[in-house]
């Protein structure tokens, strides 16, 4: 399997090599175009799974995760193909490739993975006090690459030591870097006035991919232009 | 303080390097990420000095920013004794500019692209006369002056027109323009410096004009977020 993302940053396309037989699972929706001979089936997110405990995973991780319930596997048949895919909004995509550690992932930041990596969602997120501010992590381990996308450009960092990053920006980073969620200022209503309302601060030695635009700015900006709903 | 613009002109953000003690100022909610030990302070936005009495002025200044101005009402001061790096960036896609005011320079820039400033540069809300309230094209101006260093961000890319003479843009594309030697009307795009021209006004589908005459440079942006808004709108239900 190998990856390639074709017109960065703006409006990236990831291309995924599969060889004979080989699978990669996708979030629902992504799939842009494939060869003949891929086959396509809506299954649990991890190999092994099934019946009801898969389905309360799926469950879970649409309820938290703020990712798409169905999970699409796609396996080219028999010979080599490729499939490819997009995210929703312009920006970025990337591919970590994991070698054991653990990478913890934005929710709708996830996009492809294959089986030798496993995905499940971390409960460590939180619901913002303001502005519908929220957070959830899944997190992704194992061996192999994990496409991710981004809304703008991402920046890679190699942290050693500590950072502040607002919550809107961040992508994905390794489990060496602990967070912790806290005020943007010292005072409650000061961070609330000052719009950045609750930052990360992200502590330890790991990798830090962190995106140059915030959805939620961009979705105030433009919904504030809008003609209000009728209902 | 040392400064870089980086990811143009798609999804530019602003990076910047404080010394000890620096500030720069931003428009609230653009920070990114920022080194430990940096302080943020949050102020109405609303000039720097203003003493107690003017106080309830400095209130209804920076919420008549909010709301005319599509600004925000807060603004961000960035500072520690040991400085280190905050990075910002504007809330849609596009490109950011620098600037240098001393003192003299006078600089209107578009409402919404206020991103960043330094030292005692300050933006006052200026309209565009009663015409440009049409039909959500307002054209709403912020003039910049004082000294100091101020970042200004667009939607889409930036083009720089150096004008000598008169010269005429959408006024959805206005990002920037030197208000030193610059005149400005607004008007319909039909009516050709006459009257207005409600036909043209109505039907051209090109709203509002800005029309400049005199020197300067006047800085152009390549998206128009009001046809964006347009465009979205008829999707919605």
């Amino acid at each position: 399997m190998e990856f390639h993302v074709l017109y960065r940053p703006a409006h990236s396309l990831a291309v995924c090599n599969l060889n004979p037989n080989e699978t990669i699972r996708a979030e629902a929706g992504a799939m842009v175009s494939m060869t003949r001979n891929i086959n396509v089936v809506a299954a649990a997110k991890n190999p092994g799974e099934g019946g009801l405990k898969s389905l309360f995973k799926g469950l879970k991780r649409m309820a938290l995760g703020g990712e798409s319930f169905f999970t699409n596997t796609y396996t080219a048949m028999n010979q080599p193909g490729h499939v490819t895919f997009a995210p929703s909004l312009t920006g970025d995509m990337i591919v970590h490739n994991l070698q054991g550690e653990t990478l913890l992932i934005q929710g709708s930041s996830y996009v492809a993975a294959p089986d030798s990596v496993t995905i499940d969602t971390k409960f460590q997120g939180f619901k913002g006090l303001f502005s519908g501010e929220s957070l959830f992590f899944l997190s992704a381990s194992g061996h192999g690459p994990v496409l991710m996308n981004a809304f703008g450009a991402i920046e890679t960092i190699d942290l050693n030591g500590e950072m502040i990053v607002d919550t809107g920006h961040i992508v994905a980073f390794t489990s060496g870097i602990k967070y912790s969620v806290v005020k943007a200022t010292k005072g409650l209503i000061s961070s609330f006035l000052s719009g950045e309302g609750l930052v990360l601060r992200m502590q330890g030695q790991g990798r830090m991919y962190v995106q140059s635009r915030n959805p939620s700015e961009f979705g105030a900006t433009v919904g504030r232009m809008l003609p209000p709903r009728e209902n | 303080m040392q400064h870089q613009i980086e990811f143009g002109p798609a999804f530019a953000w602003l990076k910047v390097q404080l010394a000890p003690n620096e500030t720069i100022q931003a428009e609230a909610g653009a920070m990114v990420r920022h080194t430990p030990g940096l302080q943020i302070d949050t102020r109405l936005n609303a000039g720097r000095n203003a003493g107690i009495g003017a106080k309830i002025k400095a209130f209804f200044a920076a919420f008549a920013r909010k709301f005319l101005g599509g600004e925000t009402m807060f603004v961000n001061d960035f500072h520690g004794p040991q400085g280190g790096e905050v990075v910002l960036a504007p809330g849609t896609s596009g490109q950011i500019m620098h600037q240098v005011l001393d003192g003299q320079r006078k600089l209107f820039i578009q409402a919404s692209a206020y991103l960043a400033s330094t030292g005692s540069v300050d933006t006052k809300l200026r309209f565009g006369g009663l015409k440009s309230m049409f039909g959500g094209e307002g054209l709403v101006l912020q003039e910049c002056t004082g000294q100091g260093d101020v970042w200004i961000n667009s939607y889409g890319g930036i083009s720089e027109v150096p004008i000598n003479g008169t010269f005429v843009v959408d006024t959805g594309h206005i990002v920037a323009f030197e208000g030193n030697n610059l005149n400005f009307k607004v008007r319909s795009a039909g009516s050709g410096g006459g009257g207005f021209s409600l036909k043209s006004f109505l039907f051209s589908g090109e709203g509002l004009v800005c029309e400049f005459s005199g020197t300067g440079r006047v800085w152009i942006q390549s998206r128009n977020l009001n046809a964006l808004v347009s465009w979205i709108t008829p999707f919605l239900r």
